[in-house]
């Protein structure tokens, strides 16, 4: 027997949190290969559209636009490959029969997921801006850096509850869970305004397309950054209270998705269901 | 289905290849398009093309300089194409991976007396298959909903169609020259197609042209057969002149270059993966899973 006392309530929760973010985060160091990949895809990816705007004769400001969206697309990917569909790979791994039987529940399983996953982006997502600051020659100048980080913080809180959303959602799934996570990728990318002020899609369609944190977030942080250039959708402190709404939303959704989910996906019999 | 393909190896060497990459083709079509119902995958097939090329547009709109008004009809072509790439070389690379560590099937797959490689074309031409929506609905959109100069009076379809083919059998060759790098690879197997597919996306013309390129960069691009290829059917799919990467070069002389170049990744491509495949098998590492 473990000498380890039984812990309950939240100890429990944030015992079983830290120990699902633990291998995300010695992960980034342990598996070179990966940074290498999670840094440079990209980078390359981020690169090829500063050559659009390039080609396009765009003023310097949109290569700090792209920059920016290479860097949030950093924390899309990590969200939607390594939250929502997360389950499907650990039941093909049989992780997730283990999750299912321990003491803990699946709740502190996704905040640990996301912790880490959001420590292991953190750092590349700060390689590519970096790099790309300095490949293009791009300077950043943050107005109101308390806004700035209030922003970031709510932004990836609400995004990461989507993510714990979405692994509920895609814990009915099979190889469905696997095509889901790639469509949602392109057409995220222009929903939430990734390479281009979000208000270029007309103001309604860019309200709907809030829906994804990343839309306001990207945004207001475009906002602090250019402040006289940049198009703005809402005035950033709006952003920021619909996006407090949007990570207090999320929460309670995540919790009863994903109730609900584990329900259905029990009584259907898809949780060992690995093909 | 299987059983009445079933066909002696000492069958003629292009009898057996045909079926074997006829078999191979229809197993890649049910894995790629079976999980879901046609409506669906019809939307998945044309969704990441559709919104690559509306980001592009966005991105042209915002900017709003009228000398770049002739890269609308670049970038429709450009992404219009790219899912072929995408689908056909880092599919192919993604089927071997896939049979190997999720389905765990490589073992039989490569036991049976079947010619190896022909299975993988075949499964390379399933997943190109699943990219032919793709373009078609893009071209479609960037013709009557984007206003790309896309038209049927001057579209040059004789060029188009040996653009294309040769394209596609650059694509398969980068395909099987990305397998066998796989083949001899484990733990960074899934992402490897990735990286080269956008080191591809970059270098290759896809969606600006080459010439904006640092030089390096440049030369690189042009001993890439995709440059090529995108570059011969903007000049099949576009009226003279359209925005191209190599404004000096005739017609002629880029379908001559794409027609080169295809042949030496063949070649280059057969023979990697010949020596792969003999590595592979010499060092026990064919069927190695590494559970990512």
């Amino acid at each position: 027997m473990s000498d380890i006392p039984r812990a309950t309530g939240l100890t429990r929760v944030l015992r079983a949190s830290r120990g699902r973010s633990y291998p995300r985060i010695i992960g980034l160091f342990r598996e070179r290969s990966w940074l290498f990949y999670d840094t440079v895809l990209p980078l390359l990816g981020t690169i090829a559209f500063v050559y659009v705007y390039k080609a396009l004769g765009a003023p310097d400001r949109f290569v700090g636009y792209v920059i920016m969206g290479g860097a949030a697309m950093g924390f899309w990917m990590n969200v939607m490959w390594s939250m929502a569909a997360q389950f499907y790979w650990d039941k093909q791994g049989g992780n997730l029969e283990l999750y299912l039987v321990s003491p803990c529940g699946l709740v502190p399983i996704l905040l640990g997921m996301s912790v880490g996953g959001f420590a292991n982006t953190l750092m590349r997502t700060v390689a590519i801006v970096v790099v790309g600051a300095v490949l293009f020659h791009v300077t950043y100048v943050i107005h109101q850096l308390p806004v700035f980080v209030a922003v970031f913080a709510v932004g990836i809180i609400a995004l990461y509850g989507l993510g714990i959303t979405f692994a509920s959602l895609f814990l009915l799934w099979g190889r469905e869970a696997w095509h889901m996570a790639n469509l949602l990728m392109e057409p995220v990318f222009l929903g939430t305004g990734f390479y281009f002020p979000v208000r270029a899609l007309g103001f309604w369609v860019a309200i709907g397309t809030s829906i994804i944190p990343l839309t306001l977030a990207l945004d207001a942080l475009r906002q602090l950054l250019f402040p006289e250039t940049h198009p703005a959708l809402l005035p950033v402190r709006i952003e920021l209270a619909i996006l407090g709404g949007l990570a207090v939303l999320f929460a309670f959704t995540a919790r009863l998705s994903l109730r609900k989910m584990e329900f259905l996906a029990r009584r259907e019999g898809r949780l060992s269901l690995r093909f | 289905m299987l059983a009445s393909s079933r066909v002696s190896p000492s069958l003629g060497g292009a009898r057996h290849w045909w079926r074997t990459l006829r078999v191979a083709y229809w197993l890649g079509w049910q894995i790629e398009s079976n999980w879901t119902d046609p409506f669906l995958f019809f939307v998945y097939s044309i969704a990441r093309p559709l919104g690559s090329v509306l980001i592009l547009v966005f991105m042209y709109y915002v900017v709003g300089r009228a000398g770049a008004a002739g890269l609308l009809g670049f970038f429709v072509v450009g992404t219009a194409c790219w899912p072929f790439v995408v689908q056909g070389m880092m599919g192919t690379a993604w089927s071997l991976i896939s049979d190997r560590e999720h389905w765990k099937t490589l073992r039989y797959v490569y036991t049976s007396p079947i010619p190896f490689r022909a299975y993988l074309i075949g499964r390379a031409l399933a997943q190109s298959t699943t990219a032919v929506s793709a373009a078609a609905v893009t071209l479609v959109v960037g013709r009557w909903v984007l206003g790309a100069p896309l038209h049927v009076a001057t579209i040059h379809f004789p060029y188009t169609l040996v653009a294309f083919a040769l394209g596609i059998a650059s694509v398969l060759a980068l395909g099987l020259m990305v397998v066998s790098a796989a083949i001899l690879i484990s733990g960074e197997a899934w992402r490897m197609p990735e990286g080269v597919g956008a080191a591809l996306y970059l270098i290759s013309g896809a969606v600006f042209p080459v010439s904006v390129l640092p030089p390096v960069l440049r030369t690189l691009a042009q001993g890439v057969p995709l440059t090529w290829w995108l570059e011969a059917m903007r000049r099949g799919l576009l009226p003279p002149g359209a925005v191209t990467s190599f404004p000096q070069m005739t017609d002629r002389q880029v379908l001559g270059w794409l027609a080169v170049l295809a042949a030496v990744w063949m070649v280059l491509a057969w023979t990697a993966f010949t020596l792969a495949e003999r590595r592979a098998r010499d060092r026990g590492v064919l069927d190695r899973e590494s559970a990512f």
